[in-house]
C-alpha cells in the first residue's frame, strides 16, 4: 500500500488481513482438506467421535480403491484423461484458426463470435436430449469419441475468446514480415502466429482440460460403462461402498487432484478470460 | 512479394470451416432435431414419430405445474446464490487486496474450490456433513448445536450454501483482476485528496470496477440458474421436488419418466427464452460498461 499507515495500527491491520485470509481459505477448502485427511484414516479413526486431527496415516484406502476388488477407478481416470485431453486439443485446433481469421480478416467476428460466446451461457440440458438421441443413432453413445466431441464443444467458447484477445495484441507487422516473403495465410497462421501464441495455447489447454475433467451432466447421460469419466465413476463409490468412507475419500482425492494441480497454473487466466470475453463478445 | 488481399481473404475463410462444420454438427443439427421432435408424437420405441402432434407437446410441457415450480426454484436459487457470492467476493477484494498484491501466490489457495468438479464437491460435502462420521456435525455437536444439515428442512439452505462456498472464489478472481488493473497513480491521487481506506474503496474503487461487477453478477446468475451437478448428487432433486432445478426437472422428465415429447418441447422453449434473455442481458451489461 502506498498510503502510509502508522506503525502499530499498520501491523494489527496486517495481522487482521492474514487472519481473515486463513479463515476464508480454511472454510472454502474444508471439504477438500477433510476428504484428503479422511482418505489416510483407518475406519476406526474415521468413526471416532469427536473427529480427530492427529492419527497415524494409512495407505490402505488407496490400495483398496486402486488394486483390490472390482473397482474401476483406474479405468475412469484413464477415460477422463483421454476425454479431457482429446476435447481440449480438438477445441484448440478448431478455435485457433477461426480466431485468426476473425482478428486479421474480420471474417465471422460479427456473428460467429457472439454466437459462440453465448453457448457458454446456455443451460446444457437443452442439448443433452437431442445429443443423446443423435449419438444413439450414429453409435457414439458410451464412446471416447462421443465424449471428446462434447467436451470440445463446451471448451470452444472460452478458447475462442482467449485466442481472439491474444492475437489482437500481436502486432500486425509480424504478419507483414511473412507476407513480404510471399507466405500464404496458412503458413503465417501455423508457422508464425501459432508458435508465438504458445503461452495462451497452454493456458487454454489447462482451462479446457479442467472444465472437461469436471463435466458431469453429459458423462451421466452419454456414458454407461466403457467411457465413464471419473466424475460419474466416483459417485458409484458412495452407493457401492455404502459406509466405507475411507475408500470413498481416497477415490475422491484421486479424482479431484489432477484438475486442482493444473488449476494452480491456470487460475490467473480465469479472470482475464471472463473480462475480455464480455468486453469483446 | 506478397499475395493480393483478395486471395488472402479467400485463404482465411477456410480457417472458419472446421469450427462452423463442427458447431453445425454438435449444436445446429441437435437444435433442428429438437424442433422437429417437439412437433411430433415421438416415443422411445418410435423415434420417427407417430405423426404430427402440433402444439400438443408444448401444451403439455407448459401446462405442467411442476415446471413452474422448478423454474421458480432455479430463479430463487440463482438470485440468492449470486447475491451472496458477489457480496462476499467484494468484501474479500476490499479486505484482502493489499495482502494479495504483495503475496500473489496466496490467491491460488483461494482458487482451489473452483477447480473441483461440482459433482465431486457435492460428494465431499456429503462426507463432511454425514450425521455420524462427518466433521461438521461432529464439531457442532461438541459445541452444543444439534442440527442435521442434510435433513429435509435444512437441505435447501445447504445446497445454496455449497454453491456459494464453491463459486465465491470465481466472483472473487474476476473482481480482483479488475481491481488490480486499476492504475497505481489513482491511489496516490486519492491519498492526496484525503480519500483513504473505506472511503477510497467505496467512493472510488467501487464505481471503477462496476463493469466487472455487472459481468460477474450476470455470469454467476446464469451458472447458478442452470445448476445440476451438486444438487443431483446430494438430493436428486428431493425431498419431493423441493430442490428440483429446471435442469434436473428436464433430466427427470426425459430419463426417468420417459416423457420424450414434453421434454424436447421444453428444451426448445428454454433454448429460445435463454437466447432472447442473453441477447438483452448482454446488451444491458455492455451498455452499462460503456457509459
Amino acid at each position: 500500500m502506498i498510503v502510509k499507515e502508522k506503525g502499530a495500527s499498520k501491523n494489527s491491520i496486517e495481522a487482521l488481513r492474514w487472519l481473515l485470509f486463513i479463515v476464508i481459505a480454511l472454510i472454502i477448502n474444508l471439504p477438500i482438506i477433510a476428504t484428503i485427511l479422511t482418505s489416510f484414516k483407518t475406519t476406526a479413526d474415521i468413526n471416532s467421535s469427536p473427529p480427530i486431527f492427529f492419527f497415524s496415516p494409512t495407505l490402505s484406502n488407496y490400495i483398496e480403491v486402486l488394486f483390490k476388488g472390482n473397482t474401476n477407478l483406474l479405468k475412469y481416470i484413464l477415460n477422463s484423461t483421454i476425454i479431457a485431453g482429446g476435447g481440449s486439443i480438438l477445441a484448440i485446433f478448431l478455435s485457433f484458426p477461426a480466431a485468426f481469421a476473425m482478428v486479421r480478416h474480420g471474417i465471422g467476428s460479427s456473428w460467429l463470435l457472439p454466437l459462440v460466446t453465448n453457448i457458454r451461457a446456455l443451460p446444457l440440458i437443452i442439448y443433452a436430449i437431442p445429443l443423446y438421441l443423435m449419438f444413439q443413432l450414429v453409435g457414439l453413445l458410451d464412446s471416447w469419441l462421443g465424449m471428446i466431441l462434447v467436451t470440445a464443444t463446451i471448451s470452444i467458447p472460452v478458447a475462442l475468446v482467449l485466442f481472439v484477445g491474444f492475437i489482437q495484441d500481436i502486432p500486425i507487422e509480424m504478419d507483414e514480415a511473412g507476407r513480404l516473403d510471399g507466405a500464404s495465410q496458412r503458413v503465417i497462421l501455423w508457422k508464425l502466429i501459432f508458435p508465438m501464441s504458445r503461452p495462451i495455447v497452454i493456458a487454454v489447454f489447462l482451462l479446457s482440460f479442467i472444465t472437461s475433467w469436471n463435466e458431469f451432466l453429459f458423462g451421466l447421460i452419454l456414458t454407461t460403462k466403457n467411457a465413464t469419466p471419473v466424475t460419474i465413476g466416483a459417485t458409484f463409490f458412495v452407493t457401492t461402498y455404502g459406509v466405507k468412507w475411507g475408500a470413498t475419500a481416497a477415490a475422491m482425492t484421486l479424482s479431484v487432484l489432477p484438475p486442482v494441480i493444473l488449476g494452480l497454473f491456470a487460475y490467473p487466466y480465469i479472470g482475464k478470460s471472463m473480462l475480455s470475453g464480455a468486453v469483446k463478445g | 512479394m506478397s499475395l493480393n488481399p483478395q486471395t488472402e481473404r479467400q485463404q482465411a475463410k477456410k480457417f472458419l470451416y472446421g469450427l462452423c462444420i463442427f458447431l453445425a454438427f454438435m449444436l445446429g443439427f441437435p437444435s433442428l432435431a429438437n424442433l422437429w421432435f417437439s412437433f411430433n408424437d415421438v416415443t422411445f420405441h418410435n423415434l420417427t414419430g407417430e405423426g404430427f402432434a402440433g402444439f400438443e407437446n408444448y401444451r403439455k410441457a407448459l401446462g405442467n405445474p411442476k415446471l413452474w415450480e422448478a423454474l421458480g426454484y432455479s430463479l430463487r436459487f440463482g438470485l440468492v446464490a449470486t447475491i451472496f457470492e458477489v457480496g462476499i467476493a467484494l468484501f474479500m477484494v476490499f479486505t484482502l487486496h493489499p495482502l494479495l498484491l504483495r503475496k500473489p501466490w496466496l490467491t491460488a489457495v483461494l482458487m482451489l474450490p473452483i477447480m473441483v468438479s461440482p459433482a465431486l464437491m457435492g460428494i465431499m460435502y456429503r462426507l463432511i456433513l454425514n450425521e455420524f462420521t462427518g466433521i461438521i456435525p461432529g464439531y457442532l455437536n461438541l459445541l452444543g448445536f444439534h442440527v442435521t444439515l442434510m435433513s429435509r428442512s435444512m437441505i435447501q439452505y445447504t445446497v445454496i450454501a455449497i454453491e456459494v462456498l464453491q463459486w465465491t472464489p470465481f466472483a472473487f478472481i474476476i473482481l480482483l483482476t479488475a481491481r488490480q488493473s486499476l492504475p497505481y497513480e489513482l491511489e496516490e491521487a486519492a491519498a492526496i485528496d484525503g480519500a483513504m481506506g473505506l472511503k477510497y474503496s467505496l467512493r472510488i474503487v467501487l464505481p471503477l470496477i462496476s463493469p466487472a461487477i455487472y459481468i460477474v453478477t450476470f455470469i454467476r446468475f446464469i451458472d447458478s440458474f442452470r445448476v445440476f451437478d451438486h444438487i443431483f448428487v446430494l438430493t436428486g432433486g428431493g425431498p419431493g421436488s423441493r430442490t428440483t432445478s429446471i435442469s434436473i426437472y428436464i433430466y427427470k422428465l426425459f430419463f426417468q419418466r420417459s416423457e420424450l415429447g414434453e421434454s424436447v418441447a421444453l428444451s426448445f422453449v428454454l433454448l429460445v427464452v435463454s437466447l432472447t434473455l442473453l441477447y438483452f442481458g448482454l446488451k444491458l451489461v455492455v451498455r452499462k460498461e460503456q457509459s
